[in-house]
């Protein structure tokens, strides 16, 4: 079990907690917004039910409540690293298929793939500062997707966007968790806590 | 009892004939004895066989047949066959291979015509029929002539389906007819050959999906699209774009939709989507133009070290991306080829091509191709009569007194060998706009220098320099940036 906060830790902690609770805001609006043009562009049915797909992280979670400030970290950064691989891809495929057709579009994807970015490394700020080590990338590093058919890559594109949607709402609540203060040793879990 | 009955004789070959008879009664019978002879007093030839069939020769005119049979009772029966009475049918075709394209949705067939067993110069009749539904229905019946040369010809055929290959399982059958004139006998079609087929997706395992898969079509085209799913699947609706179509059911696995004159898509093409109770299948399709023929090419030069061509692409194919219309210049006097990288989006169509060494004709095939279509357009053009120089730079004033001033400026591209003639252009508050002409030798990369005389003192003049070819002008370069200069007190 690590020591209980120091006052300037606490400080930093709820900080950084709060600009990534900012952070993860605008990107669920932009993402919502990219949503709404992802699915007009692409011609899909924005009611249209997409399986859950082979590296889309899910952001729904059981047993929420009792996950630790660890766990809610670097669940948050793997997935987060994720969607920047998933989103990388999307991006590569609109210039193959749209070229410089839609570039609205591509800045817009652009646009949160540098915000979804961003929020990794803030994620790993957090961690740092808990003294947790930052999870490697090679790990996670997704298998390279199989070749998708293009109605396929479409699906696979409203999946992302609506599980990266889901997950900013999920960042908010997780970050809202770690700032509040860190609780008297063996209460209710809080970030210093590890299993 | 007994009596043999039915004597028919058919010919395969136009060589022999092969007849065939009926025994009246049940009974046991033993062998039989067939005896045949012409008219023309040959001895008679006789044969003894248990079968009821027997091959002989075709007779010129015409033949006596015996037929006594043996058994629990003796019995003769005697036949006349003329020509006329023996039919001609030719042999059953054999299919030697069907093959699928299924990019293109297209069978080949090839057969062989059984040549050999003819006479020179027969006209052959085929008929060619396509299945579907367990080889039930027939979707098409096709007729195909060829001529029969005394050998056995290896024939093949090209079929379009009207629907991807994948959608259900294709049957082709095949009879022939033979046009034999000098046959004075019946002539019939053969027997159906035994069915070829090419399974569809809906008999694979785990062979779901939309077909054709992301296909790309031209502007008006009739689409067949089919949705494979698995058995217990039910299938909702099939839609192209966002209008639900009418179902076509092809197997108990396939349905099909039909799309009439499709309009071009939007940039990330139309999506047709299967609905069914448990997820969603799709393909995506690009409807776009074939290209025009480029209009207006012309090429020109703005330094003899590269070769600027530009055209009018016309109508815009609708295609982007990986399917945009791709543009290469081909110059056929080289055989350099050059692939060019054109925005789809923006207006101006412009290819680079290098000035070669020691080439000044230029005999340029500008070719146009996507997914859909292709064109070209071409243009034979001297270089040196196509000098469009750049734009001057760096105008300065390098001596200025009270009636002249001398003008330096700089042209970059490599002139040598050619003359250039310079345009310089002089305005000031009190005197109207002029215009002196200066021919200056072309040189690599430098800079050039005139003087303008006769000016008026302590006057405040603006100099702007534009270029061009001095021998067989072309096209001015666009004016320098202007320089400003008092000319001296007098």
């Amino acid at each position: 079990m690590a020591a209980a906060d120091s006052p300037s830790a606490a400080l930093r902690r709820r900080d950084l907690c709060s600009r990534g609770i900012r952070l993860a805001g605008k990107m669920r609006a932009d993402v919502v917004d990219l949503l709404d043009a992802y699915v007009e562009q692409q011609g899909l049915d924005a009611s249209a039910s997409v399986a859950a797909m082979e590296g889309v992280p899910l952001a729904a979670v059981e047993r929420w409540d009792e996950q630790t400030g660890t766990q809610r970290l670097q669940e948050n950064l793997a997935a987060y690293r994720a969607f920047r691989a998933l989103l990388a891809q999307m991006l590569e495929e609109q210039r193959e298929q749209l070229g410089e057709a839609e570039e609205g579009l591509g800045r817009a994807l652009a646009a949160v793939l540098l915000q979804v970015s961003a929020f990794a490394y803030h994620l790993e700020e957090l961690l740092r500062l808990e003294s947790r080590g930052v999870p490697g990338e090679e790990g996670d590093a997704p298998p390279p997707p199989p070749r998708l058919s293009l109605f396929e890559q479409k699906l696979r594109g409203l999946g992302v966007l609506r599980e990266l949607a889901q997950w900013a709402v999920r960042s908010v609540r997780d970050l809202r968790q770690l700032a509040k203060p860190s609780p008297a040793p063996g209460a209710a879990p809080g970030l210093a806590e590890s299993p | 009892l007994g009596d043999p009955q039915n004597l028919k004789c058919v010919t395969h070959n136009l060589h022999k004939m092969l007849c065939t008879w009926d025994i009246s009664s049940r009974g046991r019978h033993g062998q039989t004895e067939f005896c045949y002879t012409t008219n023309d007093l040959t001895p008679q030839v006789c044969f003894k066989t248990k079968e009821r069939r027997i091959e002989i020769p075709i007779p010129e005119s015409s033949i006596t047949v015996t037929i006594k049979t043996s058994g629990t009772a003796l019995a003769t029966k005697e036949f006349v066959i003329h020509q006329k009475d023996i039919s001609f049918v030719p042999v059953t075709p054999r299919i030697l291979s069907l093959m699928p394209d299924f990019p293109t949705s297209t069978l080949n067939m090839k057969w062989s015509d059984n040549g050999s067993v003819f006479p020179y110069g027969l006209d052959a009749l085929w008929q060619i029929q396509i299945l579907r539904k367990e080889a039930i229905e027939v979707v098409t019946q096709v007729a195909y002539y060829s001529k029969l040369t005394h050998e056995d010809i290896i024939l093949s055929w090209n079929w379009t389906s009207d629907m991807p290959l994948e959608c259900t399982s294709h049957y082709v059958k095949i009879r022939c007819y033979i046009n034999a004139t000098q046959f004075v006998g019946p002539k019939d079609w053969s027997d159906w050959s035994p069915a070829e087929v090419i399974p569809g997706k809906d008999t694979e395992p785990g062979g779901s999906g939309v077909f054709p898969l992301d296909p790309v079509v031209a502007v008006g085209s009739n689409l067949t699209f089919c949705c494979v799913h698995e058995e217990d699947q039910r299938i909702t609706n099939m839609t192209y774009g966002s209008k639900s179509y009418k179902m076509m059911q092809l197997s108990s696995r396939s349905h099909a939709i039909r799309v009439l004159n499709a309009s071009v898509s939007n940039s990330s093409g139309t999506n047709v989507v299967c609905r069914l109770e448990n997820g969603l299948e799709g393909s995506v399709v690009f409807v776009g133009y074939a290209p025009d023929i480029p209009q207006n090419l012309s090429c020109e030069t703005p330094n003899f070290l590269i070769i600027k061509c530009t055209w009018k692409p016309g109508r815009p194919s609708g295609l982007y991306g990986e399917r945009r219309t791709k543009y290469s210049l081909f110059e056929r006097t080289s055989g350099k080829n050059v692939s060019c990288e054109v925005s789809e989006v923006n207006k101006d169509h412009v290819c680079d091509f290098p000035v070669l060494p020691d080439q000044k004709t230029y005999d340029f095939i500008l070719g146009v191709s996507n997914p859909i279509g292709q064109a070209q357009t071409s243009l034979l053009v001297d270089i040196t009569q196509r000098v469009h120089p750049k734009t001057p730079e760096k105008l300065t004033v390098t001596g200025n007194n009270s009636t002249s001033i001398q003008l330096r400026w700089f042209i970059n591209g490599t002139f040598a060998g050619i003359r250039l003639l310079c345009q310089i252009e002089v305005t000031s508050s009190h005197s109207e706009r002029k215009l002196h002409n200066v021919s200056v030798p072309g040189r690599k990369s430098s800079a050039y220098t005139a003087r303008l005389n006769a000016l008026h003192p302590d006057t405040t003049y603006q100099f702007r320099v534009r270029c061009s070819a001095a021998d067989r002008f072309w096209r001015w370069s666009d004016w320098s940036r202007a320089v400003e200069q008092t000319t001296a007190e007098a």
